[in-house]
């Protein structure tokens, strides 16, 4: 007896242990997403599971299945009524399966691996040389002509289709999420500061901050700015377009070492984070992440904002349909740039790209999904239900007609800056996330000095473990 | 779970020796064993066939990918392989030699201080769990007006989902907003300004807590159904012989509780150094990194090697923690043989 209690109780430990092993599955990123739904914690939906690969319907119909992530407020039902004509047109059915952002790489890698997925799926843009890389995805490049090829997109939208040194394309720009400055006209107004310099470039801005900070309205002091710190899916995305405007960038030249820790990447990190250390910047919404630091200034605890063009469309709708048209931000803002640092004028560029599994049955059909969803009218459609813009560029006017506040956003999708398209991008951008999640530890002044040896040492550490991954 | 734990009642000790109704007729009770254990074994032949499948089931959703993880950990698994699975170049052990002594080894960056927070957060949350969870169960084990709901009550913590624990816990947490610095700061004054909790070394604080917090009920419903199990009289004769409350605890209650606590202590160690779920929640949804004294073993892991796609890294390390458990649970059972025995 007492032997077989050993065995059990060895065995069940041993289960016990296992279970514990099996816990993997965050993805890297997801931080191409729009933040509106990547930082919703839903938690893994129910009636995601994966489907198998496109079979006929009862009726004979072809169906086509394809993963989204969640892009609108119902993402099933949006996208599913956007697809109607085109389900009418073709005869087929299109099973859509919205897929969260957090387990999402999971899913689309288990699928790249087991030639067991959907025939068109929505991939975030750093994602795509990835995909591409283990050989998953169809190319596209006898076909890209049908949709009007590079020139009907913006440069840092196409430069995310292929591999870098690769010309084969293995995907298409749905729609892109850029960054600007959100910004409360009453305080710029009341502190008599002009936007229009403010923005102008580094110093400019510093300047305006200073004037601006602690500004009353209604009674109660408004910071000058605020932003996420290390909580958040974001942290790389906030710091590279200051890193890129100090003349540093994430790689270097050759794509093949790190060059986070340049002269010029330190520079601007010091530039960024030497907001929170002259005060401009309330401490507590360091600990936060984006879409509390967005609610922060939807309710008007800071005047300065860097986000994506989704907030346009929030601050249009009431909350009843999930907006915030009633918040004091919605009805005193404008838009404006990044201002230009010492070398140039930089934002972060992400988005989403549609691409066609090469395990797909149905690759013609699968092609005239996507051409039928970057066609303009599917791309308007989707634009305005998403608060994305469409990666079409000849809808800027329309957009731009529909509400003026989507202007800076265009002129941002020119000077905005994608990341190398390697396909070792994803896990270099959670290297950098993580060292550079330590710097706001300094800057908030919990843990170490803050100084530029001590910013200088943490960038050592994230070039040095990024160069190593480059190099496996 | 907690039927394994014999119970220290009498009547449940004395296993009811099952009158072998197959055996011939004239065998005497002290029949041999192995005579007696075929008969079991016919007796019991409905009750293994019922248990078989979940049996097998089991061993197909835990031994199958165990031995896949196992198998990967000899594979140079990366990003460009993983098409390939588990047809990638077999490499033996160098995985394993890298992830030990390669200092250039991404995966093992930071791995050390993930190991030290583990280890104080895995003592501390042991502790906390236990002493919190017997506590309660104590001071519950007695008649008292509304004991069933407030029962029930204490289990709250324990059915929120992890995921939501830390989703709420960390607006707690919040410096500005969040309640725990109002009642700290605010109402109670105890520190003359508000800390960050989810930044710098407080981090260690703002997850052991909300892990004890969703962990305790369940020891507690677990002691609360041992002592229920103690009878009585045991405490009146101790009583009666002059044992005050200290020495009736120390001489009755918690010899008898020792099997579910060996039980439940192996539980929380195992549960609080695999522990996941909460922290990854609290810190930025899977994106973020807790920081120096917040990363845990099987965070840093999971981050430094499957967010960065070496696979065959990854899995070696989780090997490599998996026999180190294993070593804490050869230990436990050395300690705690005894009370694993059906007597």
């Amino acid at each position: 007896m007492a032997k077989w209690s050993r065995t059990l109780g060895l065995l069940l430990s041993l289960v016990m242990l296992v279970a514990g092993c099996g816990s993997s599955g965050q993805p890297a990123g997801g931080g191409d997403g729009p933040s509106g739904s990547g930082d919703q914690q839903s938690p893994p939906a129910a009636g995601t599971q994966p489907q198998a690969p496109a079979t006929p319907a009862p009726s004979g119909r072809t169906t086509l299945q394809m993963w989204i992530m969640p892009n609108t407020t119902q993402s099933e039902q949006d996208m599913l009524q956007l697809l109607q004509p085109f389900m009418a047109q073709h005869n087929v059915d299109v099973q859509v399966t919205v897929i969260d952002w957090s387990s999402a790489w999971t899913r689309i890698t288990a699928a790249a691996t087991s030639g067991e997925g959907p025939d068109v799926l929505q991939l975030g843009t750093t994602w795509v040389p990835a995909i591409a890389a283990m050989g998953a995805l169809e190319p596209l490049s006898g076909k890209v002509a049908e949709i009007g090829g590079a020139d009907a997109f913006y440069p840092a939208s196409w430069n995310t289709v292929s591999i870098a040194g690769d010309p084969e394309v293995y995907a298409v720009p749905w729609f892109i999420d850029v960054r600007a400055a959100y910004y409360r006209t009453d305080v710029f107004q009341k502190a008599g500061v002009d936007p229009q310099t403010a923005f102008r470039d580094w110093e400019s801005f510093k300047a305006a901050l200073h004037q601006i900070n602690g500004t009353e309205i209604e009674g109660r002091p408004v910071a000058a700015i605020g932003f996420p710190g290390k909580n958040d899916w974001n942290v790389t995305h906030n710091i590279m377009p200051w890193v890129w405007g100090a003349g540093g960038s994430e790689l270097s030249a050759d794509l093949r070492s790190s060059a986070i820790n340049s002269e010029e990447a330190l520079d601007g990190v010091m530039f960024y984070t030497g907001l929170v250390r002259e005060g401009l910047v309330p401490p507590g919404v360091l600990e936060k992440n984006t879409s509390d630091a967005e609610m922060a200034f939807h309710t008007g605890e800071f005047a300065v904002f860097f986000n994506g063009p989704w907030m346009v469309s929030q601050y249009t709708r009431p909350e009843s349909e999930n907006g915030h048209a009633d918040k004091i931000a919605a009805q005193n803002y404008g838009v404006a740039p990044i201002p230009e640092g010492p070398r140039g004028r930089y934002t972060f560029f992400g988005g989403s790209n549609l691409a066609i599994f090469n395990a797909s049955r149905h690759k013609e059909l699968s092609w005239e999904l996507v051409k039928f969803l970057v066609g303009k009218e599917a791309q308007m459609a989707y634009g305005e239900m998403a608060g994305m813009l469409p990666a079409l560029k000849a809808l800027e006017p329309d957009m731009v007609a529909l509400n003026a506040n989507f202007a800076p956003f265009y002129e941002a999708a020119r000077y905005g800056r994608s990341y190398a398209s390697i396909p070792q991008w994803g896990p270099v951008e959670t290297v950098y996330t993580k060292h550079l999640s330590t710097i706001w530890d300094l800057t908030a002044g919990v843990s170490g000095t803050y100084s530029r040896e001590a910013v200088k040492q943490v960038l050592d550490e994230a070039a040095r473990e990024a160069t190593s991954l480059l190099n496996q | 779970m907690s039927t394994s734990v014999p119970s220290p009642h009498p009547a449940g000790r004395a296993r009811p020796a099952l009158p072998s109704a197959g055996a011939p007729a004239g065998r005497g009770p002290a029949g041999d064993a192995r005579h007696r254990r075929a008969g079991s074994w016919r007796n019991n032949r409905l009750a293994y066939a019922m248990v078989a499948p979940a049996f097998l089931f089991m061993l197909m959703v835990h031994l199958v990918p165990m031995l896949q993880g196992i198998a990967m950990s000899f594979l140079q698994l990366n990003q460009f392989t993983l098409r390939r699975f588990l047809r990638a170049p077999f490499v033996g052990l160098a995985n394993y030699r890298s992830v030990l002594f390669d200092p250039e080894n991404p995966v093992r960056a930071g791995l050390a201080i993930a190991a030290r927070n583990t280890a104080i957060f895995s003592a501390v949350v042991t502790l906390l769990v236990l002493a919190t969870g017997l506590g309660v169960a104590l001071l519950m084990n007695r008649n008292f007006r509304g004991r069933a709901l407030v029962r029930t009550l204490m289990l709250l913590p324990w059915v929120v989902p992890s995921y939501v624990v830390g989703i709420l816990w960390s607006f707690m947490w919040h410096r500005d907003t969040g309640i725990i610095n109002r009642i700290l700061v605010d109402w109670l004054h105890l520190l003359p300004e508000k800390p960050f909790w989810l930044m710098g070394p407080n981090t260690i604080w703002a997850i052991i807590l909300p892990t004890v917090w969703r962990s305790w009920p369940y020891v507690f419903i677990v002691f609360l159904a041992a002592l229920q199990t103690i009878p009585g009289e045991l405490y009146e004769a101790a009583a009666i012989d002059g044992a005050g409350p200290w020495r009736r605890f120390r001489h009755i209650t918690l010899p008898l509780l020792r099997p579910a606590i060996a039980i439940q202590l192996l539980f929380q160690i195992i549960q609080s150094v695999y522990a996941f779920n909460i922290v990854v929640m609290m810190f930025g949804n899977g994106s973020g990194y807790a920081g120096e004294w917040g990363d845990l073993l099987m965070i840093a892991i999971q981050r430094q090697s499957f967010q960065s796609w070496l696979f065959g890294y990854g899995a070696a390390a989780s090997v490599l923690l998996m026999l180190a458990m294993m070593g804490v649970v050869a230990l436990w059972y050395r300690i705690f043989r005894q009370e694993l025995i059906i007597r």
